[in-house]
């Protein structure tokens, strides 16, 4: 029993090292969406929204990823327009860019307006999109593909 | 019993495994669980013909009441194969003047953004479908996707799409391309064969559905999303030939819309029996998310140009029907989605005030207007359930 109990402490303490979002995105229904756009309690939160079908979002998110490894009060989080039945695909478009180190969602409903408009109702669901939340809780959003040059514009 | 612990760390893992996947599968759920891209069509009878996807089907159904229920069902595609099925990569039909029933789709190929434009008719009203065809010579591993579907007034076939293969062919040269083309093809057999594929224009937008409509002089006119400049999403407009001669592209909306990314956003055109070409789109120029109304005047600022809805709108459709138009689009809230209407009784000179027709808390495919004896009916699929709405105020 207590090998068992050393057993059950081996295996919890790493899966509590395991990143959250390593591998597959997470779910994002309606009820995460106040969470997702949290003011953080420091520098401000990127969420990167993308899509399969975006030609474009590979390029932003490797500028959103290149400005966060230099900034380290940022906080970034990718969020897929595509439903999570697409899993195995948005993983593997990320690995595939090397950019599945950052926490990932996946919408959980395949017609996304509804979580768009919750998400930013100025948005007419075009892709890529960039959010901006900042400490002090002020928010920004910017709609195409974004270099880091932009993105330290978008953060002033 | 020292070596049994690694191997029990990684079945306790292996379990954590499961049940994180199933708080994914719990998530899916909260979805509807199939795709929800469909088109729908009205015969001369008054059948009402609804495609949308099963699985790797796309299936075409019959209904003999309006939408209310489904005298037949036939799968187009019995073979089945990877489809797009939702927004604005949706399985699309078209009726032919002597009961022919037109169907074509997008296939996904194995790498991102490619696929194939298919197509299958049925000349037993519905009761089987041809073997799908690929409609293009080109068989390169790149997009030719979002197609769309007419016949024009002598009944041959016109089927448009984006097409990446001058994309490619300037990448691999090193020289900068915007975007894709926009390719078309043809066929005056009832579509038992299409004509090699022409170009329509060069550097267009490559994640938006193209709106056909036949003019009064039964040719096929295009209107879509193209570039301009530093990546200024406008539309262009272009009757397209069938048999000898080329595209005339000329721009047809100027709003000015910046942005170096998909908009996801496909307009609608609509041309009336006196050859005015009602038409809708979206524009997020300025950072305002609008769907616009205008009579299309290729090549100058559209006249009666109107704004039908802002933030929180999309894809919206319309019909005209002598000095009747009818746009319907989505409109979303906290609240879930309202189907709304507006309506001119002048030719698109002035609109009524938006009327919601119908709501949801689901999700549903994109509204298609069609027409019945001088009535506009939406239809519309929220949560998978195909409804046909009534235009009218109560």
């Amino acid at each position: 029993m207590q090998r068992f109990a050393i057993v059950c402490a081996c295996a919890l303490s790493l899966a509590a090292a395991m990143p959250a979002f390593a591998g597959a995105p997470q779910a994002l229904g309606t009820d995460d969406v106040a969470a997702l756009l949290a003011v953080p309690a420091k520098g401000a939160r990127l969420v990167a929204i993308w899509s399969l079908d975006c030609a474009y979002c590979e390029q932003n998110l490797s500028s959103l990823r290149a400005y966060q490894r230099n900034h380290a009060d940022v906080d970034l989080v990718f969020v897929a327009t595509d439903p999570l039945s697409q899993s195995t695909a948005l993983e593997a478009r990320l690995k595939a860019a090397k950019l599945d180190d950052v926490p990932s969602r996946a919408y959980a409903e395949s017609t996304p307006d509804r979580l768009n408009f919750l998400i930013d109702p100025a948005w007419g669901g075009e892709t890529p999109r960039t959010l901006v939340i900042k400490a002090d809780g002020t928010r920004r959003a910017y709609s195409g593909a974004l270099d880091v040059s932009h993105v330290e514009k978008l953060l002033r | 019993m020292t070596p049994i612990k690694p191997f029990l760390c990684v079945a306790l893992l292996a379990l954590a495994g499961g049940a994180h996947a199933h708080d994914g599968m719990s998530g899916m759920a909260m979805g509807h669980e199939a795709p929800l891209g469909f088109d729908a069509a009205m015969d001369a009878q008054g059948h009402l013909w609804v495609v949308d996807t099963v699985g790797e089907h796309v299936r075409a159904r019959r209904s003999d009441d309006m939408g209310r229920s489904f005298a037949t069902s036939t799968i187009v595609n019995p073979v089945g194969e990877p489809l797009y099925a939702e927004g604005e990569n949706r399985p699309k039909i078209a009726l032919g003047p002597n009961g022919e029933l037109y169907v074509s789709w997008s296939q996904p190929r194995k790498l991102p953004w490619t696929g194939f434009v298919r197509f299958s008719r049925s000349l037993d009203g519905g009761a089987h479908f041809d073997e799908p065809k690929t409609v293009h010579r080109d068989t390169a591993e790149i997009t030719h996707r979002f197609d769309s579907l007419a016949v024009d007034g002598k009944g041959d076939v016109v089927i448009a799409w984006i097409d990446k293969r001058d994309l490619e062919a300037a990448k691999a040269k090193g020289k900068p391309y915007l975007g894709a083309a926009t390719y078309y093809t043809w066929s005056t057999d009832r579509g038992a064969a299409f004509a090699p594929e022409r170009k329509i224009v060069d550097q267009s937008c490559e994640c938006c559905r193209i709106a056909l409509a036949r003019a009064p002089d039964g040719r096929i006119d295009a209107f879509f999303r193209a570039i301009y400049g530093d990546n200024i999403r406008d539309h262009a407009y272009a009757a397209l030939p069938v048999g000898d001669g080329t595209p005339n592209v000329q721009r047809a909306t100027f709003t000015q819309w910046h942005i170096e990314g998909c908009p996801h956003h496909g307009p609608s055109l609509a041309i009336d029996g006196s050859g005015v070409r009602h038409a809708v789109w979206f524009s997020a120029a300025g950072g305002n998310a609008s769907i616009w109304y205008g009579q299309l005047q290729p090549g100058r600022e559209p006249a009666h140009l109107a704004k039908v809805a802002g933030a929180g709108a999309s894809h919206a459709d319309l019909v005209a029907d002598g000095k009747r138009v009818w746009v319907a689009y989505h409109q979303v809230s906290a609240k879930g989605l309202d189907l709304m209407l507006r309506e001119s009784n002048d030719g698109g000179d002035t609109f009524g005030e938006p009327r919601a027709i119908a709501h949801t808390s689901d999700a549903s495919g994109w509204p298609k207007l069609v027409l019945w004896q001088h009535r506009a009916f939406v239809a519309w699929n929220p949560n998978g359930q195909f409804r046909l709405v009534p235009t009218e105020a109560l």
